[in-house]
């Protein structure tokens, strides 16, 4: 049967504005689209295990990331940006791994050997997730790295005292399960050649992050006593200690590497910690937490001024630096081009670390073409190169923290896995949910919605934690997360689905039905015929959707075609009744008279 | 006031209460002595089959009768009516009867009969007028006036919730009408009711609420706790046409009185 133009439009307009199955901000906001709702949920109620299964559907590092994701999910949760109070995401990702978190649990299951082999450059989390999808889709896998440990950057740069090493280890373990082999202690492009590994390989998968500390061309940079954050991080990382270094330290920058500088150089004996930055306190780039513990810390930040000169002795060694007032660190056009005035002052320090950008490192000879940061020039859709085996994932292409490394891994393997099966890079992949997205939902705050503070978490006193690599954040109690879950307002649009009754016999939401109905065209008259034509629905719909009419204009259409008649059988009395309601026998006119 | 006014019960209200529509349109008659009335349907249940054609001539017909008697402004007291005939006429102008008591008044003899109840009544507000704020006001005004105590519920006013009878889901999907109707009637702390669409009283009776029509607040004894409420008539098809028949009688009568 034939449905009028005006019923299609009607349907078509309410299937793609309908917000029913939108996602929540903190789930579109994740690279990996994990279940946040879901799992905080889960948590919320005590069950703890359902929660890490849900955590564990997306992520192979619940711990990990809980203890040190820089959480998009937080920053777009509706409790901040209504009242600036995060759910503790990631606070609460960590306790549900804690408490449930099993080997037994972990999907070991791979895919039906496909006999071809891809290497991986690089253990860190875009490397790793490449090569836990690859498994799974049958393919070997070989992962090369230069260190003799795995997790990349959340190995050598994220300190110990944000992510103690054994929850790497015990995290990473889930990849020999899968019978990813690994080839550690090996540099490609020192111990092996790219070229050699194309060959060796069907495919590769370049995931060698960013690890080149880098430092501006200011005078005096060559002193002995300058040092990058790479390099810092990295050693402190592997020895707990950095011979070379003084004992009044000053860190450059402002981000969250600076503060890892400043808070590590406590715990290998600094006397003095400085924080030197461009921007003003109010507008680091650092996380508002990082700034806070490194304040707790006593580090001493010296914001809004730029490097003029290191200062040295005639041995060539720091003695301190002279530093220019900042006048503006972006230009109208908000590019990064810092201005200053004469204004000038010295400090006195034996040390300095820039925390300024980590570039990329060429792993391919000049084969693979780079641009800015040395990052990789690829597809961003597909991550692929200029050479059609390989593809490139994590910070080497662009990202910048672990979860974007890990969604950029899974994309670079989704390509991989299609070259390798020789199918389309593109075709019928919406790349939309390969990474962060923003959602449409729109919808007004839950009625009798309140601000809730988030709650606090346990740190150890800054005063005992500074001094060593022990974990400064112990983490949620049982009741701390149950709380804290208990905040969430679960996002959703649905509010059509409270107010009507009919709609949840037939669907999840609006956009079920009027899909399923242009899909098929044709729909069950018992579903138009089921609507009271209340408007309730059109009342709470923030897009004001008239569903009702919708279903109404359907009913005019079943009549045209069945006769001038309704095709429900229990319509035949009401329609003897219209008859009745019309008729002499019950009806009269009567003139009023004076 | 040049306007010639008549009345229209409906279809539901006449069914359940002649003696309602007796009274209501002899009150009417005492301020608009030359009062018209008509009584057939408004043609809603066939426009809400998707009747469209149907519809159209039915209305035509109850226009004709409207317009062969004169009336110029219609008085209602069913919020379908209101609407169909607001959507629906080019020339008749709808007047609902409860934003028309507050302008006229209410008789002498029933202003504040009811303070000394001890019942306090919730209100359902009728889906099909969500928006009509001045005829929710009225309702109001009338219980106030009476003496009555009101309790208002989250689902007031624009946020009414369907009884259940509408849309002619009924007969369609009976299972579906009898949950919508238990869900209205939660919605509600109080046992009492008042409504002023009487097929919503009969659904709120189902859904086990002590439901009263507003005329029958207005006409009726004053209502105290423990009493029960009118039956519900409007389930029994039999007592509906006859009461419908009388109601037809009534109208004629009390215009030409
Ligand atoms: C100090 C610091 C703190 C950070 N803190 C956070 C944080 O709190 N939260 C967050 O989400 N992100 C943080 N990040 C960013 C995050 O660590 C990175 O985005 C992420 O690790 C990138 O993953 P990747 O797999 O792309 O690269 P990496 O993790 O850098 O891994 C790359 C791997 O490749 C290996 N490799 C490099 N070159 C070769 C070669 N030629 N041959 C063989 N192997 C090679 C390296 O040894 C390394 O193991 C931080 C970064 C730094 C530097």
């Amino acid at each position: 049967m034939e449905f009028r133009e005006k019923v299609l439009e009607q349907a078509s307009t309410i299937t793609d504005g309908c917000m029913g199955h939108e996602e929540a901000f903190c789930v579109a906001a994740c690279p990996m689209h994990t279940d946040v709702k879901k799992y905080v949920a889960q948590i919320g109620k005590g069950d703890y295990e359902a929660a890490l299964k849900t955590i564990r559907e997306k992520l192979f590092l619940p711990n990990t990331l809980g203890r040190i994701c820089a959480h998009p999910c937080e920053v777009d949760c509706r409790r901040n940006t209504e009242f600036g109070q995060a759910i503790s995401v990631a606070g609460l990702k960590r306790f549900a791994a804690e408490k449930a978190d099993r080997k037994e649990l972990w999907d070991d299951a791979v895919g039906t050997p496909t006999g071809k082999k891809v290497a991986i450059i690089g253990a860190g989390p875009a490397g790793a997730q490449a090569a836990i999808d690859l498994r799974k889709a049958g393919h070997e896998v070989v992962i090369y790295d230069k260190l003799t440990v795995v997790g990349g950057m959340m190995r050598v740069g994220i300190p110990e005292y944000r992510l103690p090493r054994e929850v790497i280890d015990f995290e990473y373990s889930y990849l020999e399960d899968l019978g990813v082999n690994f080839q550690m202690g090996v540099e490609i492009g020192k111990d092996m050649t790219f070229e050699q590994l194309r060959e060796d390989y069907d495919s590769v998968i370049v995931a060698n992050g960013a690890h080149v500390g880098s430092i501006p061309p200011v005078p005096g940079k060559d002193a002995n006593g300058v040092f990058n954050a790479v390099d810092y991080l990295k050693e402190i990382s592997l020895t707990h200690k950095f011979p070379k270094v003084g004992k009044r330290i000053a860190v450059i920058g402002g981000g969250d590497v600076a503060m890892d500088c400043a808070r590590s150089s406590w715990r290998i004996g600094a006397d003095e910690v400085f924080l030197i930055s461009l921007e003003e306190l109010e507008s680091l780039p650092a996380s508002q937490a990082e700034i806070d513990e490194s304040q707790e810390e006593d580090v001493q930040f010296i914001n809004g001024w730029g490097t003029d000169e290191i200062l040295k002795d005639d041995g060539g060694k720091v003695t301190g630096m002279r530093l220019k007032k900042v006048i503006s660190v972006f230009d109208e056009n908000g590019r990064f081009a810092p201005t200053f005035s004469n204004e000038m002052k010295e400090i006195e320090v034996d040390s300095i670390v820039f925390a300024t950008g980590q570039q990329v490192q060429d792993v391919s000879n000049g084969l693979l073409e780079q641009k800015g940061g040395g990052r990789y020039v690829t597809d961003s859709e597909t991550l692929a190169t200029n050479l059609p085996d390989v593809f490139v994932a994590g910070d080497a292409s662009g990202g910048a923290i672990v979860v974007q490394a890990m969604a950029l891994g899974r994309k670079a393997a989704a390509s991989a896995d299609r070259f390798l099966k020789e199918i389309d890079l593109t075709e019928g992949r919406q790349f939309k949910f390969e990474y962060s997205f923003e959602t449409r939902l729109d919808v007004p705050l839950p009625k009798g919605t309140e601000n809730l503070p988030r709650t606090s978490g346990n740190h150890r006193p800054a005063k005992e934690r500074k001094w060593d690599f022990k974990p400064y954040d112990l983490g949620y109690t049982d009741e701390q997360a149950k709380k804290e879950a208990s905040r969430c307002i679960q996002c959703e649009c649905k509010l059509c689905m409270t107010e009507c009754i009919m709609l949840n016999d037939f669907g999840e939401c609006p956009q079920d039905i009027f899909s399923e109905f242009l899909e098929k065209g044709e729909i069950d008259p018992v579903i138009p015929y089921s609507c009271n034509m209340c408007g309730g629905c059109t009342h709470v719909c923030p897009n004001d959707y008239g569903i009702g009419e919708t279903f109404m204009g359907m009913r005019k259409d079943f009549i045209l075609h069945n006769d001038g008649k309704s095709p429900m059988e229990g319509h035949k009395a009401i329609e003897i009744h219209q008859k009745l309601g019309f008729s002499k026998v019950f009806c009269t006119k009567v003139k009023g008279v004076k | 006031m040049t306007q010639n006014m008549g009345f229209m019960p409906g279809c539901s209200l006449p069914s359940y209460t002649p003696e309602g529509v007796k009274q209501t349109m002899e009150y009417l008659k005492q301020v608009y002595p030359d009062l018209g009335g008509v009584q057939k349907c408004c043609g809603k249940g066939t426009k809400a089959l998707g009747q469209e054609e149907k519809f159209k001539e039915r209305f035509a017909g109850l226009q004709k009768d409207i317009d062969d008697v004169g009336i110029e402004t219609m008085i209602v007291a069913c919020q379908n009516c209101y609407k169909t005939i607001k959507e629906t006429s080019d020339h008749t102008a709808v007047e609902s009867l409860w934003t028309l008591l507050p302008k006229i008044g209410l008789p002498e003899e029933v202003r504040g009969k009811a303070a000394d109840s001890d019942v306090v009544f919730a209100i359902h507000d009728s889906c099909s007028t969500r928006y009509e704020k001045e005829i929710q006001d009225g309702i109001r005004w009338i219980l106030s006036e009476l003496g009555y105590k009101v309790e208002e519920s989250e689902f007031s006013r624009e946020n009414a919730r369907c009884c259940g009878f509408g849309g002619m889901i009924v007969p369609a999907n009976p299972d579906l009408a009898m949950r919508v109707m238990n869900r209205r009637g939660n919605d509600f702390d109080s046992d009492y009711v008042v409504v002023y669409c009487a097929a919503c009283r009969s659904s709120l009776m189902k859904a086990g609420k002590k439901s009263f029509h507003i005329l029958d607040l207005l006409w009726g004894p004053v209502v105290y706790l423990d009493e029960s409420a009118p039956e519900d008539v409007l389930s029994s098809p039999a007592k509906s046409w006859i009461n419908r028949y009388k109601s037809k009688q009534i109208v004629k009568k009390v215009v030409k009185a």
